[in-house]
């Protein structure tokens, strides 16, 4: 194993972490806007790891370009999106949980 | 009122100047990304130039220049990755800590941001920073969930509304009435 494909190994490994922790949270959080929270913050930096450990290996900067224009599409697709569903959910009179 | 913000109204043309800048710069990127999907396959330039050409002059109709200095980008792409890393550390520790250490709330953070596209960058910014979700782009304030009320994030949305005003080079309005609910 060279040092690029250990480099590989651990960026995903770190990503599926993140992946793992965010799906807890949507299970586990008590209402929709904290959910919200699990799904885009966590999924944003597992996916951004995941392009990182794909990166390392790819063969030429254009392959590296496409991966890192999926994470920005991603980004702003899982940001936005989670807005949209919060305001909709605040319309709809949904109070935050609340401890 | 428009919706989040931004202005629909005809508004005076920018100087030449800054839409022959803004436009050479549009141009550059489109061909970037051009470069980037076509996997760098130099013989689709015949389709290449006039695609690149009508889609700077889409982006010159629809949205006017923005003061967007490459200088600003750089400084703050660090910013944005070692943030956005720190928001999905805090969200994942608390998902998988035993006793769920949650304490939501509400919070409407005024504006200082111009309306337009800095404040809908900003709302979309904050989602991916530690604690904070914007849940709705009003005209006098950015309601914000947050994860943990107990921690003051005033200080910290001033801050990042900071970075966001000096990646678009405009400055804060006056408001007169600058207080928190």
């Amino acid at each position: 194993m060279t040092p690029a494909d250990g480099l590989t190994a651990l960026l995903l490994l770190a990503g599926g972490v993140f992946f793992f922790a965010g799906t807890v949270g949507l299970l586990r959080f008590p209402d929709v806007y904290t959910r919200l929270h699990a799904l885009t913050k966590a999924d944003n930096v597992g996916l951004g790891l995941m392009v990182a450990g794909l990166a390392v290996q790819a063969e030429s900067w254009t392959v590296a370009g496409k991966l890192v224009l999926i994470w920005l599409l991603v980004l702003l697709a899982g940001a936005s999106v989670a807005h949209l569903v919060a305001a909709a959910a605040r319309r709809r009179g949904m109070a935050p949980w609340r401890r | 009122m428009t919706a989040y913000g931004i202005d629909r109204t005809p508004r005076p043309a920018a100087p030449f100047a800054s839409r022959l800048w803004s436009g050479g710069l549009r141009a550059a990127q489109f061909s970037l990304l051009w470069w980037v999907l076509a996997d760098g396959a130099v013989d689709s330039w015949p389709v290449a130039v006039p695609v690149v050409g009508l889609a700077t002059l889409a982006s010159l109709r629809l949205l006017p220049p923005v003061a967007c200095s490459l200088w600003g980008i750089a400084r703050f792409v660090p910013f944005f990755l070692w943030r956005s890393l720190a928001g999905g550390a805090d969200v994942a520790r608390r998902a998988l800590h035993p006793r769920l250490p949650l304490s939501p709330r509400m919070y409407l953070y005024p504006w200082r941001l111009p309306p337009g596209l800095p404040r809908v960058f900003m709302a979309n910014l904050i989602s991916l920073l530690p604690g904070t979700l914007s849940t709705k782009v009003g005209t006098d304030g950015l309601l914000v969930h947050m994860l943990d009320g107990r921690k003051d994030f005033q200080g910290e949305l001033e801050a990042v509304e900071q970075k966001v005003a000096a990646l678009f080079g405009v400055s804060f309005f006056d408001n007169p009435q600058e207080t928190v609910k």
